[in-house]
């Protein structure tokens, strides 16, 4: 695994807006599309990472087994009257898409195994991304990185995250009335990632239809979801997570009418989604190779909690201001991370390495957190020679882990600005 | 090959187009009483144009702001009781409404996240 500079397409902000990416670049006029580098890996490396992808689904299915059989749903800060749905979608299974595995990884050459940070099982994006955005991105340079880097032979890309979709849409039509409601909110990116994920299932023959969350309506005579035509909905894929719609307005009837709608993702995603699912990963499987050592928070919570999503790449961050010295952390821990349960895009993220708080992120977030050690340090050396920190992103299309997309940052904490950077293999 | 064979995405090229073409969704119009809550429409279908009666004993029409009005645009959803604001008594040229409508309330997802660009979204 390496971090290959190369030269943008002169037209790369056309190009991109043409295949869906329209949210390119930041505000701050950064491109979050930034393919002025590349990341190469190894077949083998690839075959790593699959791996480690469909392992770590295996390990997560029985977690949440494990959840639903000792009943620990406290633990995971999750309402009780999500349960009897949480259990019946489990035990009914219903259909489920897709998901993405978070690893910190510096490749073969690191001699440690990829790391499990997190699991975004609900509601993942930069889907269209790696999906579309990166293949073409990839047809269109092959020629020229095979130039440059192989001699002869083409490079390849780990991404059959199309295909498998088209597919995996296929398979589970049998269990969706049509059409199939695309609901999410009102920003480009949701909307395009919406837009991708219909765009598939129509490819696959599937009736289609897209909407904003808050339009969707609760009729209380019918006891069913209706769209703004006052039509029922019986399909209905959401980009919007469980544990925001638990907590607002409608949630008490989404799963009181649970048995009646089919949820894409489904709400048993909420256990897998959440970040209490890592200590009890790592209660099942001690020192596996692909988990961090992961705890519970066992003392009362004074702050934090997010309502962003994060990921936080161990490894030598920026000190804080504060340098203050931190209590160890449960299992004796030293050097960890302590997030929120719920915890969202680097909001109220705690880094603490040899017990000093050496980088931590504000956040409205006030919940149950937990901690996870430190990975080991992956970080790669710049176009300018700062340092930039890869995120490996796994795409799994129901059980298949099914492709690779990068977010990298200046910094160990990947939040929802970090840049989208392509990868190839040879 | 690890890559899919094909990837064509036909309609997500067409919304990103559509997108930056500045093509826009349809707008909330709800009827609200004079503190900005939303009431049911039919409140604002049955008001009177420009009089409404006084209370018994207090003598004649008199011509009143009407109680009820549609209000158009702006942030809240359909919810009875709900507020709005941010939008306006009067449509505005070139934009589109959607009303909400009978036994039906909406407005119940979604008030998670506050719209915009890149960084508010509900994906992770």
């Amino acid at each position: 695994m390496q971090r290959i500079p190369l030269t943008p397409r002169n037209d790369w902000q056309q190009k991109v807006e043409s295949q869906g990416l329209t949210f390119h670049t930041l505000d701050s006029g950064t491109p979050y599309w930034d393919e002025s580098a590349a990341y190469e890996f190894t077949a083998a490396e690839i075959d790593t990472l699959e791996a480690a992808g469909n392992t770590l689904q295996e390990m997560c299915l029985a977690a949440a087994q494990h959840v639903i059989d000792e009943k620990r749903y406290a633990e995971l800060d999750i309402p009780a009257i999500a349960i009897p749905a949480i259990e019946w979608a489990w035990n009914n299974e219903p259909p489920a898409l897709y998901g993405r595995f978070d690893l910190s990884w510096a490749g073969a050459q690191s001699g440690h195994a990829p790391k499990l940070l997190e699991y975004n099982a609900d509601t993942p994006t930069s889907l269209l991304e790696a999906a579309v955005i990166q293949w073409s991105w990839l047809e269109e340079v092959s020629p020229t990185l095979a130039a440059a880097h192989f001699g002869a032979g083409k490079p390849d890309q780990f991404n059959s995250i199309h295909d498998k979709l088209i597919a995996k849409w296929k398979d589970i039509d049998p269990y969706l009335s049509k059409p199939i409601y695309f609901a999410g909110l009102d920003n480009p990116e949701d909307q395009l990632t919406l837009v991708y994920l219909r765009d598939t299932a129509q490819q696959a023959g599937l009736d289609t239809l897209q909407m904003f969350m808050e339009e969707i309506g609760w009729n209380d005579e019918q006891q069913a979801f209706l769209d703004p035509d006052e039509q029922h909905m019986f399909s209905i894929f959401k980009l919007y997570p469980w544990e925001a719609m638990l907590q607002e307005e409608f949630g008490i009837h989404a799963v009181e009418s649970y048995q009646g709608t089919r949820w894409i993702e489904p709400i048993w995603k909420l256990l897998l989604s959440n970040k209490g699912i890592l200590p009890i990963l790592w209660q099942l499987y001690p020192n596996h190779e692909l988990l961090l050592e992961a705890h519970f928070d066992t003392a009362p919570s004074a702050n934090s909690g997010g309502w962003q999503d994060v990921v936080v790449n161990g490894s030598s961050a920026t000190p804080s201001p504060s340098g203050a010295a931190t209590p160890t952390g449960p299992g004796g821990m030293r050097s960890y991370v302590r997030k929120p349960l719920y915890s969202r895009e680097g909001a109220n993220v705690t880094i603490v390495r040899d017990n000093a708080t050496i980088a931590t992120t504000d956040g409205p977030y006030n919940g149950p957190q937990i901690y996870q050690a430190l990975a080991p340090e992956a970080v790669f050396p710049g176009n300018n020679a700062d340092p930039r920190y890869p995120i490996l992103g796994l795409w799994m299309i129901d059980q298949d882990c099914s492709g690779l997309g990068i977010r990298e940052s200046s910094g160990p904490i990947t939040d929802n600005l970090s840049s989208f950077i392509p990868h190839f293999f040879r | 090959m690890r890559r899919s064979a094909q990837v064509a995405a036909p309609l997500l090229a067409a919304a990103a187009l559509a997108m930056l073409s500045g093509c826009r969704k349809p707008e909330m119009q709800r009827c609200v009483d004079e503190n900005n809550k939303v009431v049911a429409d039919n409140l604002c279908e049955n008001q009177p144009n420009q009089q409404q009666p006084r209370s018994p004993g207090m003598g004649g029409l008199l011509p009143l702001i009407p109680l009820y009005h549609y209000y158009y645009g702006g942030w809240g959803g359909y919810g009875l009781g709900s507020t709005v604001g941010g939008g306006g008594y009067a449509p505005a040229y070139g934009r589109s409404y959607a009303t909400g409508s009978g036994r039906t309330t909406r407005g119940g997802f979604g008030s998670s996240f506050s719209s915009g660009s890149r960084g508010s979204g509900a994906g992770e």
